[in-house]
């Protein structure tokens, strides 16, 4: 017993509990999702070789990697300024902020999602508005194509992006930036080179969280794309319910798993992920 | 859509649960609660348990309720047997992955004949018992090994009389011509019908479709693509019309009484060539009520439910002895009644239950 709690941390023993059910209920699942990639419908890397033949799903891949970065940015860009702007504003006004953004982070996606087609929509409110006042002759077609997409999905992304932030700013020593003033640097070259940095791991936190749930969005470009914006969770949807190519389905779901991890280690390659996420820098 | 089914099954075990006295009462409650179903939802998984009724596995809405009065009293009053319902739609995929889980909890899916032709052989569906479910009571060709059509739907489209007021399109030809005709229209994305009707549109005779060209069907559908929008449910392609973002929209025929309606007749429905498609019955394999489906079958199959099914869905009748009673009222609307009957096409269940993965796939792939 001493020589092995010698070799293993008593802790092990407390959280072991944990760490069977999530390898069970997770991992397997997982697994399974690979095995079915090589496996259907007939042994081999046959799911796989058909993103070599046809263009087709690399152009799927592609409009769903293209979407995410495009999304990413601008939710990132803007959830940054929001968090900079709650974080050096009276309590007061940051109090009504967060409760406004939290209050759009709990309504459904589809509700929101259908806000837009109301407010953007041909016959909507701000086409409606300006076509009355003659601006504008013909609808401006904001939905029902890639860009009613990208509209959508940075909506619903900004409070994802601005949480992850508003810690890390939260968390910075303000006496730092005095310091910078009084050697003497610029209020720009304080934000450029001592604020920036120093929110770095909130910015790659939050980067890494807005681009992997948006590699996953199903709803936003099934209803504001108009049928003509297909990414892969949509088409992993058809061809688990409709078309019944599981082997499919389960070879573009390994390649996005894929995909974040590889993203994830090349992040680590630059920085130390645990501080990203919470943890310490050492 | 998932969370409903994980609540569903969650209630269903609890249900289990709490009849065996694994569970009590407040427990029980509490999960109702957790989940916001409401209590009759939860009987549903109650009647499972006690296999006395027939679960009927369809898409929820207003089906609920219709299937419910126009199917369900009357199989009541016949067999003793209550009416149970699972709404939360079965799609091929959900139909193959609950029998392959051996937990089969649906008794009758309100389905596609392509999905018996596709599911049937692979041992995921019960045959139909012909000696309890008539052949007869339904079009030739649509009584199937492991599925049997008891409603048809259809694709038919409906135009802006605002727009062609003076000169409206009256077949698939105009509707895909955009120099006569300019302005939005919508198409089912997920390719059935669709490709029907850009063959039609083509040139292809109403009766020479199958099997489908595709390269000629995805060519003319590619040619409007810059012009169309493309709808995955009937709400949608309905809220597309509605809101004014077509100016010709294809849509399930059932709908086009509402749409009419809504719209208070700014647009009109065009029946000629549309496509009936064979809405089918069809039993997953080892469903839990037995033989008791068949009988259901049978019901839904006469005249009387056959026509309160149009009166409360717009589902057309498939028994040819319903069409003579179709009320007039219901004449435009209905596909298969008298004025309907000769202008329209039939979708071929075998085509598509052979085919229609790779031409769901291919077609988008063409739209994206």
């Amino acid at each position: 017993m001493h020589t092995l709690s010698r070799h293993i941390h008593p802790g092990w023993l407390i959280i072991a509990p944990l760490l069977v059910l999530v390898v069970a209920l997770y991992l397997g699942p997982i697994l399974n999702i690979l095995w079915l990639s090589v496996t259907d419908p007939e042994p081999g890397f046959g799911n796989y070789a058909k993103l070599g033949e046809s263009d087709a799903l690399i152009r799927i891949v592609w409009t769903t990697v293209r979407i995410c970065i495009i999304t990413t940015v601008f939710s990132v860009t803007l959830g940054y300024s929001i968090a900079y702007a709650m974080v050096h504003c009276h309590q007061r006004q940051k109090n009504y902020m967060l409760t406004l953004l939290l209050v759009s982070f709990w309504i459904s996606i589809l509700v929101r999602t259908f806000s837009w087609l109301m407010l953007l929509g041909r016959k909507g409110l701000v086409n409606g508005t300006l076509e009355n006042i003659g601006l504008i002759a013909e609808p401006i077609a904001f939905m029902r194509n890639e860009l009613g997409v990208l509209i959508g999905m940075v909506h619903y992304m900004i409070p994802y992006a601005v949480l992850p932030l508003l810690v890390s700013m939260q968390s910075l020593d303000t006496r730092v930036m005095d310091a910078s003033r009084n050697l003497g640097a610029s209020g720009t070259q304080t934000f450029w080179r001592i604020y920036l940095p120093l929110t770095l791991p909130g910015l790659v936190a939050s980067t890494l969280l807005v681009f992997i749930l948006s590699l996953g969005f199903y709803v936003t470009p099934a209803v504001l794309g108009g049928g003509k914006v297909l990414m892969v969770a949509e088409y992993i949807s058809v061809q688990l319910l409709v078309t019944l190519k599981w082997g499919t389905a389960a070879m573009l779901a390994a390649i996005m798993l894929a995909g974040v991890l590889a993203m994830l280690w090349v992040m680590s390659r630059f920085m130390k992920l645990s501080t990203v996420f919470g943890g310490a820098a050492r | 859509m998932h969370d409903k089914q994980f609540k569903k099954e969650m209630l269903t075990e609890g249900a289990h649960a709490y009849k065996a006295g694994r569970m009590d009462r407040r427990t029980f409650l509490a999960l109702c609660g957790a989940s916001g179903v409401a209590m009759n939802a939860v009987l549903a998984g109650d009647a499972q348990a006690a296999a006395d009724h027939v679960v009927m596995w369809n898409w929820g809405g207003q089906s609920e309720e219709c299937h419910g009065s126009a199917i369900g009293e009357a199989f009541t009053a016949k067999t003793g047997k209550g009416l149970k319902f699972d709404t939360s739609g079965p799609l091929e995929g959900k139909i193959k992955e609950m029998v392959d889980s051996g937990n089969v909890t649906a008794d009758v899916a309100d389905a596609d004949l392509f999905n018996a032709v596709s599911l049937g052989p692979t041992g995921h569906l019960e045959s139909i018992d012909y000696s309890v479910v008539s052949k007869e009571k339904t079009l030739p060709g649509y009584a199937l090994e492991y599925g049997v059509s008891v409603i048809l739907y259809g694709y038919a489209f409906v135009y802006d009389t605002e727009a062609y007021g003076d000169n409206p399109p009256q077949n698939w030809a105009d509707f895909f011509d955009v120099e006569k005709y300019p302005g939005m229209r919508s198409l089912y994305k997920w390719a059935n019908g669709s490709l029907e009707a850009a063959l039609m549109a083509d040139g292809v005779a109403g009766d020479a479709l199958y099997p489908l060209d595709m390269d000629r069907a995805l060519a003319k559908i590619k040619s409007i693509k810059d012009n169309s929008l493309y709808w995955g449910s009937g709400s949608e392609a309905h809220s597309m019309v509605v809101n004014g973002e077509v100016s010709l929209g294809m849509v399930w025929q059932n709908r086009g009484r509402n749409i009419e309606n809504d719209t208070d007749g700014r647009y009109k429905l065009v029946n000629n060539q549309a496509m009936a498609m064979p809405g089918a019955y069809i039993v997953p394999a080892g469903n839990p009520a037995g033989a008791a489906a068949m009988e259901f079958i049978a019901t839904a199959q006469e005249v009387p439910a056959q026509l309160a099914l149009l009166d409360c869905l717009g589902m057309t009748p498939s028994n040819p002895e319903a069409f003579g009673q179709i009320p007039e009222d219901q004449q435009d609307y209905a596909i298969t009644s008298a004025k309907n009957i000769d202008k329209i096409v039939y979708n071929d269940p075998d085509w598509w239950g052979k085919n229609g993965g790779d031409a769901v796939n291919a077609f988008l792939e063409a739209i994206s």
